[in-house]
């Protein structure tokens, strides 16, 4: 296995169709713009990158069969290099940096580029793609009618049930949110909001509310890897990627994704998160009380109440006092989406695994200006995806 | 009368029902799911699967079965705007409940559930039941729901 390092990272700010921030760019022109910014940050040419990994849409560009590296190959000048095209619902992002991390430190390519880009159509994300009886998303819509908030509005309800959390503590972690995306000059939202802006927000899926949900953005973020050796000839200080890993989930796992399960045993939330960030200690040797910051996929803001503590990164039951005690700020002692998270960028679904390698790279360089998590030296980064996936990452300085 | 009188009308006249998707339900015999159990280590499909998923299963062995009665509202969330296509839904849209019921025999199913989201709570015991969930072409298309018990 070679050491793998991040050289270089790239992001074009979120935004909405037809806003000041992306207007009617294409995806292939916002990954451009995250591609050039990543290749001057590790100042690497175009010609130097040996292959692309990149993160497959269903909803823009790719010639409608998910080629976007292919698009960006094509874009920046085709010179002949291995294309991958990754495809995890909203955890392609986090895949794409795996397989462009696997085929470094396997010794396959030296240097690579990853890429994850979206145009999203407006509203709420459609699951089912097809009319298929043979196909569990479209039952679950068609007999149903059981859209994306609905399961994080489920688990909140149930966390509600177990661990007595209020729907103001969930208010809570996006008034926390929003506070760090003022100093984000690549977040959508960059304004903070109050408590009680986000209580007189409507429901979209009660007990979640607008301001606790990730709406659909614009963007693109890039990251160029390579080996330690080859990071040499860059930079003397490159951001080691400690591991990378992708999970799915488990049978037992307590929600079901189609129309039914099992009942199972015990608590069995979340399991393809949990499975990837386990996996990702393990293979780093590095523990969960030695993650100095975390950005986790809070496509609502419930997750951040019930990740860390399946995580290991606090104690079951812990996470609301944690929050109020203002000690998941960048500056508290376990500090969460310091970026201001998926509430403050929105969802460019398959942009965001490849967003959080960004932001973490930031942090451990020292480079985030007014979220900057003081000293910062490890950083832990996960994302979820249809289907039941999930990735995860640790990077250190 | 009123149309959405007409629509109610139409959907207790067994002749106009018809399931939002065929195969997977019935009422004949009461309300019941068209699933299937292993033999070998319990697990409870549905809808039918051809062969076990449980990854600690011994050894695959599908009969079909029916899933129905009574369970209890595992938790819920609400549909408090109109899902997108391919859901379809009479308008004006009137949010609902969805839950997770885990029912008695074992199944952990999700549905809409027939009562007011007020009247929700988890821990809640529900039954199985056949409802429309919209009016299209003079005909009420059906799909399972769940009803508390105790309100």
């Amino acid at each position: 296995m070679q050491e793998v390092v991040v050289l270089g990272v790239g992001m074009h700010r979120f935004g909405k169709t037809g806003d000041a921030i992306v207007g009617g760019k294409s995806v292939t022109e916002l990954c451009r713009h995250a591609v050039d910014m990543a290749m001057k940050d590790a100042g690497v040419s175009w010609r130097q990158v040996q292959a692309v990994s990149a993160a497959s849409s269903r909803f823009s560009g790719g010639k409608g069969w998910g080629l976007n590296g292919n698009d960006v190959v094509e874009d920046l000048g085709c010179t002949g290099i291995p294309v991958y095209n990754l495809s995890a619902g909203c955890a392609a992002g986090g895949n794409a940096f795996n397989v462009g991390y696997s085929l470094v430190a396997g010794g396959i390519h030296d240097l690579v580029l990853v890429v994850g880009g979206e145009v999203m159509p407006k509203g709420m994300i459609q699951t089912s793609g097809v009319e298929d009886i043979n196909d569990p998303e479209y039952l679950r819509q068609r007999c149903v009618g059981m859209p994306g908030p609905a399961f994080w509005a489920t688990l909140a309800r149930r966390r509600m049930f177990d661990h007595g959390t209020t729907e103001e503590q969930m208010a809570q972690v996006t008034v926390k949110a929003r506070k760090c995306s003022e100093s984000n000059p690549f977040a959508r939202f960059q304004k903070a909001v109050s408590l009680d802006e986000v209580l007189a927000s409507p429901y979209v899926s009660n007990p979640l509310r607008l301001f606790e949900i990730c709406p659909v953005s614009n963007g693109a973020a890039a990251s160029v890897i390579c080996s330690k050796d080859m990071a040499r000839r860059f930079t003397s200080k490159p951001i080691t990627v400690a591991t990378s890993t992708v999970a799915t989930i488990g049978f037992d796992d307590a929600l079901p994704r189609s129309l039914a399960g099992p009942v199972p045993n015990g608590p069995s939330f979340h399991t393809e998160a949990k499975a990837a960030v386990m996996k990702a200690f393990e293979r780093s040797g590095i523990g969960p009380r030695d993650i100095g910051f975390t950005e986790l996929q809070d496509n609502t803001c419930y997750y951040e109440l019930a990740f860390p503590e399946e995580w290991g990164l606090c104690e079951p039951g812990e996470a609301e006092r944690l929050l109020e005690a203002g000690e998941t700020t960048p500056t508290g002692r376990m500090p969460i989406n310091p970026s201001g998270g998926f509430v403050s960028f929105g969802e460019a679904t398959t942009a965001m695994g490849v967003f959080q390698i960004a932001e973490l790279t930031w942090q451990l360089r020292g480079q985030a200006g007014g979220r900057q998590v003081p000293g910062a030296k490890v950083g832990l980064a996960q994302t979820n995806g249809l289907g039941g996936n999930a990735t995860a990452a640790i990077l250190k300085r | 009368m009123t149309e959405r009188n007409a629509m109610t009308d139409l959907s207790t006249n067994t002749a106009l029902r018809e399931p939002c998707v065929p195969g997977l339900f019935s009422e004949d015999e009461g309300p019941l799911l068209h699933g299937a159990r292993c033999i070998t280590c319990s697990t409870p499909y549905f809808p039918r699967v051809a062969h076990c998923r449980n990854p600690a299963c011994a050894a695959s062995h599908i009969v079909s079965c029916t899933f129905g009665g009574e369970g209890r509202l595992w938790s819920y969330s609400v549909a408090d705007f109109a899902p997108p296509p391919p859901h379809r839904y009479d308008k004006p849209f009137v949010p609902y409940a969805i839950g997770v019921v885990d029912l008695d025999s074992g199944l952990r199913v999700v549905g809409q559930m027939v009562d007011p989201v007020e009247s929700m709570r988890v821990g809640a015991r529900v039954s199985l039941v056949i409802e429309p969930i919209h009016h299209d072409e003079g005909k009420a298309f059906t799909s399972w729901k769940f009803k508390l018990l105790d309100r």
